[in-house]
């Protein structure tokens, strides 16, 4: 690419190669994959829940972030979905989450803990939040794609690669109410 | 690699180029890779690219798939 990184005139994901994947770490197979992809989704399901009940003032992002959150919701569906079709059994990703002892971190998608997210969303500027939700997108979509390569099984890598092109899309949608915001 | 590797062409594609490129491409029909240092990649990298630093990159071509276009930076 012409001129490097300096050219790219875009957004950056951030954090090291192994950052985000390292929470996929203690998985040992596909079931406890889904465990720590669906939790993620449900700690940014959080994070935009609360999120939108905070920016009650401004309608537009309000209705953005009812979506985020339903699209989240969506995530831990077709997460449940995808498992049962590869395993055949029903899942239950709490169970599976407690018994690697992450049930009480609470993490979102780009590996912050949900506690000091909603922490941190208290007096926040709605384009201060907006800016975390896009960080927050862009560290997913990163997360997801490199998950999806490395994933050996084909249809696993394809639940990751899904993943990444729905946070693709809520980056764009972000993005384009973060510049009518500023 | 032999010394008339150095002289392929490679094309360049410009930053606006690549973002087209990964627009409209499956991640998984292309390599992305970032040969910059891990330091650097940390503080900034495009998304889904595969950290190999420019010194790794001669043992760690078995990791880029020569049957999909390569884009790097």
């Amino acid at each position: 690419m012409e001129g490097g990184i300096k050219a790219w005139n875009g957004m950056v994901a951030t954090g090291t190669f192994e950052a985000g994947m390292a929470f996929f770490a203690p998985a040992t197979d596909i079931r406890e994959i889904v465990a720590v992809a669906w939790s993620m989704e449900e700690g940014s399901r959080r994070f935009y829940q609360r999120a939108g009940e905070l920016l009650r003032s401004d309608p537009e992002t309000v209705e953005i972030f009812r979506q985020l959150t339903e699209a989240e919701d969506a995530h831990k569906h077709s997460l449940l979905a995808s498992y049962e079709h590869l395993t055949g059994r029903r899942a239950d990703p709490t169970i599976c989450i407690q018994k690697m002892g992450m049930a009480e971190e609470g993490i979102m998608e780009g590996g912050i803990p949900v506690k000091e997210a909603l922490v941190w969303l208290q007096d926040r500027e709605i384009t201060e939040i907006l800016d975390l939700a896009m960080g927050l997108e862009i560290n997913a979509y990163d997360l997801y794609l490199k998950m999806g390569r490395r994933m050996e099984a084909e249809e696993s890598g394809r639940i990751f690669a899904e993943l990444a092109r729905e946070e693709q899309h809520h980056l764009e949608r972000l993005g384009q109410l973060l510049d009518s915001r500023l | 690699m032999t010394f008339l590797d150095f002289f392929k062409p490679v094309p360049s594609m410009s930053a606006d180029a690549v973002r087209r490129f990964l627009a409209e491409n499956s991640p998984d029909s292309y390599n992305l890779i970032d040969v910059r240092q891990p330091k650097e990649y940390e503080r900034g990298h495009l998304p889904g690219a595969q950290l190999i630093p420019l010194p790794d990159l001669n043992g760690r071509l078995n990791e880029i798939d020569r049957n999909k276009p390569t884009i790097v930076y």
